[in-house]
C-alpha cells in the first residue's frame, strides 16, 4: 500500500513538472551546422538527373565562399515533411531546406528566415515567387516552375479529323465525342485516387471559368465559394464523370503515374499534367514523340474569363530560422538558383526552371508553348488553398465522381474549411 | 529478512530493464500525452486543454477511422476461421496437403508494400480480376475505388498476406491433438462438421485464443503499409485507420499536437483491447487448470 502511494506521488510530481513543457519549439534550442559548414536537406540531390545541377550550384557557391563546406542530405520524399517536422520541433536541423511551394512552405514559415533582403537582385530573373511568399515576405527562392498545362495527343485528334484544339468547352466536349467514336480513346486520362485529379482540374480550368477579377480575389484569399462561377468549375468536374469523359475507375487510379501512363498509351486524348518533375512534356514526348504532343489553352467556359497558364514556383530552397549565419545560407540559396545550375536542371531533368532567360527552343513544340505562356500565366488556384482544405477537396471530389454528394454540399464544406484552415 | 545487500540485490538486477522501459517507453509516452494538450501552429506550446480531443472527435475522418477499427474487430472471427479451416484440411491430409502447406505460408514472407503493389495491379478497374468477372458476365467492381467495398478489399488482402503465420500456429496446435479422439469420433459416425465442432475446436481452444490475440494485434498495428500503397486512406476517406490518420496529421498537415492526441486515443483503444484479451486468456487458462 505504501509503495503504491509512493508511485502515485512520483507520477503526479513528474506530470506536474512536465506540464507545459511540450512546446514544439523549446526555448533557446537553436543549432545548425557551424558557420563553416552548411547542411542542405532535399529529396532531389540523390537523383542522378539532378547531379549536374547540384555540382554547378556547389561550384558557384565555392567561388564566393571557398572555405565553407556544403553537405547535401537527400531524404526520401514520402518521409520528407515528417522528418522535417521532427527537425522543426527540435529547433535544429539543416540550414537550407528544399520545399514545395504553396501550403507546404507557408504552413512551416514560422521555422524559416525571411529572405527579402538577400534576394532582391534575383527578383527580375526568376519567376514563381508567389508560392514561396507569405504575408508579403519571401521565404524561398524558386528553382522550378510547376503548373498544369492541358496536354493533348495530336495523333488521336488527327485520326478523328480534328485539326486544332477547341477554343470553347462545348466544342471541346464535342471533339472528345468524335475522338472517342473514331478511336475509342477517352477524353481525359484521370487519376483521382490521391485526390490529386481535382487539384489539377480546378487549376487548369479555373482561368477559363472565373473572371480575371474573381481569379485575382481567389489568389488574394478573398474566395467566394458561393459564387456561380466557382460552382461552375465543380459542376464541370461532375460533368466529366457523368458524361463518361474520364478514363474508367478514376477514384482507384493513381495520377502518379497510372493516369499519365494511360495518356502515354493513347487511352485518352487529353491529360492535365505538370510542367516539371514527372508527368510533364519530357515524359510524354518520350512516348508520343515531341511532334505528336500538343499543349492547349483551357477551353473557354465563361465569355468573361481570360484563360491563362496556371503555374507557381514548384520547388525552392529556404533558410532555417536557427542557422548561425543567415546571409551565408542565403548565398547558398542564390547559388542553387544561379542560371548555370538551373540550366543543368532543365537539360538533365526536363524541369521548367524558374529562370526565364534559359533557352528552351530545342525541347519541342509543347515546351515552347508552355514557356511562351509563362509570362501571361497566373498562380494556380489550388496552390492558394491550405493543405487541410486540399485534403478535404480530394475526398469530396471522389464523392462527386461516385455521385454520392452534390456540388452545393461540396462547396458548403469547402467554404467552412477554407474559413478555419 | 536477509542482510541489506541481499534485499537490494534484486532491485539492482532489475534496474537496467526498468530503466530502459521507463526512459524509452513510459517517459516518451508521458511526453506524448502532455504534448497532446498543447496547440498547433500559432498556438504552438500553449496549453489548450482538451481542444485537440474535441477537434479529433468532431472530425468525420477520425470517426471513420474508429468505425473501421470496430469493423476490424467484427471481421476478426473470419480472419481466424480461414487459417483454422485450412489447417484442418491440411491436418486431415487432403490430397496435395504438402504443397498447400508451403503455398499458404508463402505470402507471409512478402512485405506489405509488395503485396499492395501486386494487388493494385490485380484489382485495378481494368485489371485481370475485373476482366475475369467480365468474362463471366458480371459487371466490373471498382475494388479500390468504391467506398463501400475498398475497406473489405484491403482487409481481405491483409488476411491473405498474413494468415500463413496463423496457419503454422494452428498446425502446431494440431500436433498436440489426441488422434484417438478423432478415431473415436469416426467410429461413432460423426460427420465432418460435427468432428470440427465437437472434437477439434474444444481441443484447440488455447491455440484459437492465441491466434485471436495475435491476429487482432496484427490488424490494428500493421495495416499501414497496405493502406498507404493500396488506397491512401481513400476513396472518400473510407479506409482510414487511426495509424494512417496520425501519419497524415503529423507529416502532411503539420499538426503534431493533434497527431499526439490521436496517438493517445489509439493507445487507449489498444490498452482496452489488450486488457480484454489478457482477461479472456487468463480466464480460459484458469478453466483448464
Amino acid at each position: 500500500m505504501k509503495q503504491r502511494t509512493l508511485w502515485t506521488t512520483a507520477l503526479v510530481v513528474g506530470l506536474t513538472l512536465t506540464a507545459g513543457c511540450g512546446s514544439a519549439a523549446g526555448p533557446g534550442s537553436s543549432s545548425g551546422g557551424s558557420s563553416d559548414k552548411l547542411v542542405v536537406w532535399d529529396w532531389k540531390s540523390g537523383d542522378p538527373k539532378a547531379a549536374g545541377y547540384v555540382e554547378k550550384a556547389k561550384a558557384d557557391f565555392a567561388k564566393k565562399h571557398p572555405g565553407v563546406n556544403v553537405e547535401f542530405v537527400a531524404q526520401p520524399f514520402d518521409q520528407y515533411y515528417t522528418l522535417l517536422g521532427a527537425a522543426i520541433q527540435a529547433g535544429k536541423g539543416p540550414d537550407v531546406i528544399l520545399f514545395n511551394g504553396g501550403g507546404q512552405i507557408r504552413d512551416r514559415s514560422d521555422a524559416l528566415a525571411p529572405l527579402d533582403s538577400y534576394v532582391a537582385d534575383d527578383k527580375q530573373r526568376l519567376a514563381g515567387w508567389d508560392a514561396f511568399t507569405k504575408a508579403g515576405k519571401v521565404y524561398a527562392e524558386p528553382v522550378t516552375l510547376q503548373g498544369h498545362p492541358i496536354y493533348y495527343n495530336k495523333d488521336l485528334y488527327q485520326k478523328a479529323g480534328i485539326d486544332a484544339p477547341a477554343k470553347t468547352w462545348d466544342d471541346f466536349v464535342k471533339n472528345c465525342g468524335v475522338v472517342t467514336a473514331k478511336t475509342g480513346a477517352k477524353c481525359f486520362a484521370l487519376g483521382n485516387k490521391e485526390g490529386v485529379g481535382i487539384q489539377f482540374f480546378l487549376s487548369a480550368m479555373g482561368s477559363a471559368v472565373l473572371t480575371p477579377q474573381e481569379y485575382d480575389d481567389w489568389i488574394a484569399g478573398k474566395r467566394n465559394w458561393s459564387s456561380p462561377d466557382v460552382k461552375r468549375i465543380f459542376e464541370l468536374w461532375k460533368q466529366t464523370a457523368d458524361a463518361g469523359l474520364n478514363t474508367d475507375g478514376a477514384n482507384s487510379t493513381a495520377m502518379f503515374n497510372d493516369a499519365f501512363a494511360a495518356f502515354n498509351s493513347a487511352k485518352a486524348a487529353n491529360v492535365i499534367g505538370l510542367m516539371s518533375d514527372v508527368g510533364h512534356w519530357k515524359d510524354f514526348a518520350e512516348f508520343l514523340t515531341p511532334e505528336k504532343l500538343g499543349v492547349m489553352q483551357a477551353p473557354l467556359v465563361n465569355p468573361a474569363a481570360k484563360p491563362s497558364l496556371p503555374y507557381d514556383g514548384g520547388i525552392g530552397y529556404a533558410v532555417a530560422k536557427w542557422t548561425k549565419d543567415p546571409k551565408l545560407a542565403a548565398d547558398l540559396v542564390r547559388s542553387l538558383t544561379s542560371t548555370e545550375a538551373l540550366k543543368a536542371f532543365y537539360v538533365d531533368g526536363g524541369a521548367i526552371a524558374s529562370d526565364t532567360t534559359i533557352d528552351t527552343s530545342a525541347g519541342g513544340p509543347a515546351v515552347k508553348t508552355i514557356v511562351s505562356e509563362v509570362k501571361s500565366g497566373k498562380p494556380a488556384l489550388h496552390v492558394a488553398l491550405s493543405s487541410k482544405t486540399i485534403d478535404l477537396m480530394g475526398r469530396l471530389s471522389q464523392q462527386l465522381l461516385s455521385g454520392s454528394t452534390t456540388v452545393d454540399d461540396v462547396l458548403q464544406q469547402l467554404a467552412a474549411s477554407d474559413k478555419t484552415g | 529478512m536477509g542482510s541489506r545487500a541481499e534485499r537490494l540485490a534484486p532491485l539492482v538486477l532489475v534496474a537496467p530493464a526498468v530503466l530502459i522501459i521507463v526512459v524509452l517507453r513510459l517517459w516518451p509516452l508521458v511526453l506524448g500525452v502532455n504534448f497532446s494538450f498543447t496547440g498547433d501552429g500559432d498556438r504552438n506550446g500553449m496549453m489548450v486543454g482538451f481542444a485537440n480531443y474535441l477537434t479529433l472527435f468532431s472530425d468525420p475522418l477520425f470517426r471513420t477511422a474508429l468505425r473501421n477499427v470496430g469493423l476490424l474487430v467484427l471481421l476478426l472471427p473470419v480472419a481466424v476461421a480461414i487459417p483454422g479451416l485450412l489447417a484442418t484440411f491440411i491436418y486431415l491430409r487432403v490430397p496435395g496437403h504438402r504443397l498447400y502447406r508451403g503455398v499458404y505460408f508463402f505470402p507471409a514472407v512478402l512485405s506489405p508494400v509488395i503485396v499492395g503493389a501486386i494487388f493494385n495491379l490485380l484489382l485495378a478497374f481494368d485489371g485481370p480480376l475485373n476482366r475475369l468477372l467480365g468474362g463471366l458476365g458480371l459487371g466490373p467492381v471498382d475494388w479500390l475505388g468504391d467506398p463501400g467495398v475498398a475497406i473489405f478489399t484491403v482487409v481481405g488482402v491483409h488476411v491473405w498476406a498474413t494468415f500463413g503465420m496463423a496457419l503454422v500456429v494452428f498446425l502446431a496446435g494440431f500436433a498436440t491433438l489426441d488422434s484417438s479422439l478423432l478415431d473415436a469420433a469416426k467410429v461413432d459416425g460423426a460427420s465432418f462438421a460435427q468432428t470440427i465442432w465437437h472434437v477439434i475446436v474444444p481441443s484447440l481452444s488455447r491455440t484459437i485464443q492465441f491466434v485471436f490475440v495475435t491476429t487482432m494485434i496484427g490488424m490494428l498495428t500493421s495495416m499501414f503499409g497496405l493502406l498507404y500503397v493500396m488506397t491512401s486512406g481513400g476513396p472518400e476517406g473510407s479506409t482510414y485507420l487511426p495509424e494512417y490518420y496520425i501519419w497524415i496529421q503529423q507529416g502532411q498537415m503539420n499538426q503534431p499536437a493533434l497527431a499526439s492526441a490521436a496517438s493517445t486515443a489509439l493507445f487507449l483503444i489498444m490498452l482496452v483491447v489488450g486488457l480484454a484479451q489478457i482477461g479472456i486468456l487468463r480466464r480460459a487458462a484458469g478453466k483448464e487448470d
